[in-house]
C-alpha cells in the first residue's frame, strides 16, 4: 500500500529539512541536520552488513542518530527499551541478525556498536531519500507476556504521521520560527518515538536532548530552549510538574498522552501556566491518531488522513488497524472514546491485558492460583498500581514477586501481592467483580 | 519529633532516627506493603533491593520535595549515589534540606 496513492517504488526523503537547520539542542550546543546527517554516514559505516536495530540509547539524540544510521543502512531498528537480558534474547530470536545500539555498555551476548561522540564531516549534496515501502521501525505491544506483538512501521507511515503531526501542531516550515521540544518519555517508546525523533526530522522542529526526569530538570531545562517550546509528557510527569508550584518558561503547549489526562490537570496547566493543553490520542498499532484541547473539547479531531471506523482506523501506510477502543461519531467530523475495552488496563501508561498478566503469574513455579486486580481509580490516577491475589503454599510473596520480576516490566509488578488460602471462585470457576472486592477489603483488614 | 518509641525502633533496627523519618515518607509516599523499621540502610532502593520502579523515582521526588524542599536531579553527578541506599538519599536530604 502506497502513502495517498503513491506507487511503491516511490521515494520519500529522510530528513525534510535544510542542512543548516538546528534539529537537537543538545547540552554542548545545538547540532544542525548536516552535522547529523555526516555522523549518521560515519556510523552507518560501521554497522553489520545486515539485520535488526535495537536501539538503546538513553542519550535522545544518539538514538536519532542510531536511527538515522540505520536508516541509511536498510536496518529496522525495534523500538524496545528494555535491557534485561530475557527480552534481549527473545527478540533475537524473533529477529535474525539482531544487534544492539546503545551509548553505554550492555550486559548482552549480542552483538553491540557503541554510539559515541565522534566528530565526522558535514553532510553535503542532496537529502537521501529512502523507499517508501522500506521497513524503519517496528514496535512493540504488551511487554507482559514475554511474547511481545510486533507492529510494522514501513517509511510512508511514519513519514505520513509526522507530516499530519506537523500540520495540527503547526510545525509546517510555514507556519513560523521553527520550534523546540522537550520529553518526558522515553524515545523508544512510540508516543516519544513519533515526538522527538519523526517529528524532529520532518517538521520545524529541534529536539532537546539533555537529561528530563525530575520536575526540576524539566522545568531547568524549558529555560533554556528557544521560545516556541513544546513540552510533551504524561499525566504522571504532568502531576509531579504541577506540584512544584513554578511557572515553567513560556510553551507554545503542553502536550500529554499514555493515559486519560484528569480535567483538573487540563485547567491547572491552561491556568496556572497559561498554556494550551493538548491530548493525544494513539496506540503503539496505529501510532497517533487524534488530539484535542481537552480542557474546551470533549471530543478528538482526527489528524488529517486518518479515518475512524468500528473497531478498526484507517492510517495511512497502514491500512485497517483494530482500535483498543470503542469510539462514536461526534459533531464536526470528531469522534468520541467511549472506553477501553474490558480487560485492557494501562498501569503508568504501560498497556497489557490482566488475562495476560494472569498466565503469567500462573507459570510461577509453586503458584496454584492467582489473579491480578485492577484498583477502581486506575483510570484517574496516573500512579495507580495492580495488586495481585495468590495461591503458593509454602512459597513466600517476595519469592513470587522475584520470579514475576523476570518477567514483566516493573509497572505491571502488583503492589501489593497477596497471599491467601484461596480464591473465592464461583461453580464455574470464575471470579465476580464482588469476590474480588470482597477480597480486596478483606486484605485491606488486618 | 522522634518520641521514645520510635528512637528505640530505629536503634533495634540499624536505622538512625533520620533514616527511618525518610523510611516512613517513602513507604507512605509509595504505599508500599513493608515496615520503614525493615528496610536495609544500604540495600539498593531501585530493582532487586526494594524494588522501585520510575514511577516510584516521582512520587519520592515529590514527597521529599514537599517534606524537605530537596529537589532531586538527575544532572546531579552523585545521583547515582544519592539513590543507591535509604542511607546516601538520607544524607542527601540533610546535608540540602531548608526545613
Amino acid at each position: 500500500m502506497g502513502w495517498f496513492g503513491m506507487r511503491p517504488e516511490a521515494v520519500l526523503p529522510l530528513v525534510n529539512r535544510e542542512a543548516g537547520e538546528v534539529i537537537c539542542h543538545r547540552p554542548t550546543g545545538p547540532v544542525t541536520v548536516g552535522r547529523l546527517l555526516g555522523e549518521a554516514r560515519a556510523l552507518a559505516a560501521r554497522l553489520p552488513a545486515a539485520g535488526h536495530t535495537i536501539n538503546l540509547c538513553a542519550d535522545r539524540y544518539r538514538m536519532l542518530l542510531g536511527f538515522t544510521a540505520a536508516l541509511l543502512r536498510g536496518h529496522p531498528t525495534l523500538l524496545n527499551a528494555d535491557a534485561s537480558p530475557h527480552r534481549l534474547r527473545a527478540l533475537a530470536e524473533a529477529y535474525p541478525g539482531t544487534y544492539l545500539l546503545a551509548d553505554k555498555p550492555v550486559a548482552s551476548e549480542l552483538p553491540l556498536v557503541l554510539v559515541e561522540d565522534k566528530a565526522a564531516e558535514d553532510w553535503t549534496g542532496p537529502v537521501p531519500m529512502l523507499p517508501a515501502a522500506q521497513l524503519a521501525a517496528i514496535a512493540f505491544t504488551s511487554g507482559s507476556t514475554g511474547q511481545p506483538t510486533a507492529h510494522r512501521k514501513p517509511w510512508d507511515a511514519l513519514v505520513a504521521a509526522a507530516l499530519a503531526a506537523a500540520e495540527r501542531f503547526a510545525l509546517r516550515p510555514s507556519d513560523g520560527p521553527p520550534g523546540s521540544v522537550l520529553a518526558t518519555v522515553p524515545p523508544q517508546h512510540m508516543y516519544g518515538f513519533e515526538t522527538t525523533i519523526m517529528l524532529p526530522l520532518q517538521a520545524a522542529l529541534a529536539c532537546h536532548t539533555g537529561e528530563a526526569f525530575f520536575p526540576s530538570d524539566v522545568l531547568d531545562a524549558l529555560d533554556g530552549l528557544p521560545p516556541r517550546r513544546l513540552l510533551v509528557t504524561t499525566p504522571l510527569h504532568l502531576r509531579a510538574l504541577l506540584a512544584e508550584r513554578r511557572r515553567p518558561a513560556p510553551l507554545a503547549a503542553v502536550i500529554s498522552a499514555t493515559a486519560p489526562l484528569a480535567m483538573s490537570m487540563a485547567e491547572a496547566v491552561e491556568r496556572d501556566w497559561g498554556a494550551p493543553m493538548l491530548e493525544i490520542y494513539g496506540a503503539s498499532e496505529a501510532g497517533s491518531m487524534a488530539s484535542r484541547r481537552t480542557a474546551l473539547e470533549p471530543d478528538w479531531l482526527p489528524y488529517p488522513g486518518i479515518g475512524m471506523g468500528q473497531g478498526e482506523v484507517h492510517v495511512p501506510g497502514l491500512g485497517a488497524v483494530p482500535l483498543a477502543d470503542a469510539v462514536e461519531p461526534a459533531p464536526g467530523g470528531r469522534f468520541r472514546l467511549l472506553g477501553r475495552r474490558a480487560d485492557l488496563v494501562k498501569p503508568g501508561g504501560r498497556r497489557a491485558s490482566l488475562a495476560d498478566l494472569n498466565r503469567v503469574l500462573m507459570e510461577v513455579t509453586g503458584v496454584e492460583d492467582g489473579v491480578f486486580v485492577a484498583p477502581e481509580d486506575i483510570e484517574r490516577n496516573p500512579a495507580a498500581r495492580l495488586s495481585a491475589y495468590v495461591v503458593a503454599p509454602g512459597r513466600s510473596a517476595e519469592e513470587i514477586l522475584a520470579a514475576l520480576r523476570l518477567r514483566l516490566e516493573p509497572v505491571f509488578l502488583p503492589r501489593p501481592l497477596v497471599l491467601v488460602p484461596a480464591l473465592p471462585r464461583n461453580g464455574l470457576g470464575k471470579l465476580t467483580r464482588a469476590a474480588l472486592a470482597e477480597l480486596r477489603l478483606a486484605a485491606a483488614t488486618p | 519529633m522522634p518520641d521514645g518509641t520510635m528512637t528505640q525502633t530505629a536503634i533495634a533496627s540499624g536505622l538512625t532516627p533520620q533514616e527511618l523519618e525518610v523510611a516512613r515518607l517513602i513507604v507512605s509516599a509509595l504505599s508500599l506493603e513493608v515496615a520503614p523499621e525493615a528496610i536495609e540502610p544500604e540495600a539498593p532502593l531501585f530493582n532487586e533491593g526494594l524494588g522501585l520502579d520510575s514511577i516510584d523515582a516521582l512520587e519520592m521526588a515529590l514527597a521529599v520535595s514537599k517534606a524537605y524542599d530537596v529537589k532531586l536531579r538527575s544532572d546531579d553527578e552523585r545521583n547515582h549515589r544519592i539513590f543507591a541506599s535509604l542511607r546516601s538519599l538520607t544524607a542527601h536530604i540533610e546535608k540540602h534540606r531548608t526545613r
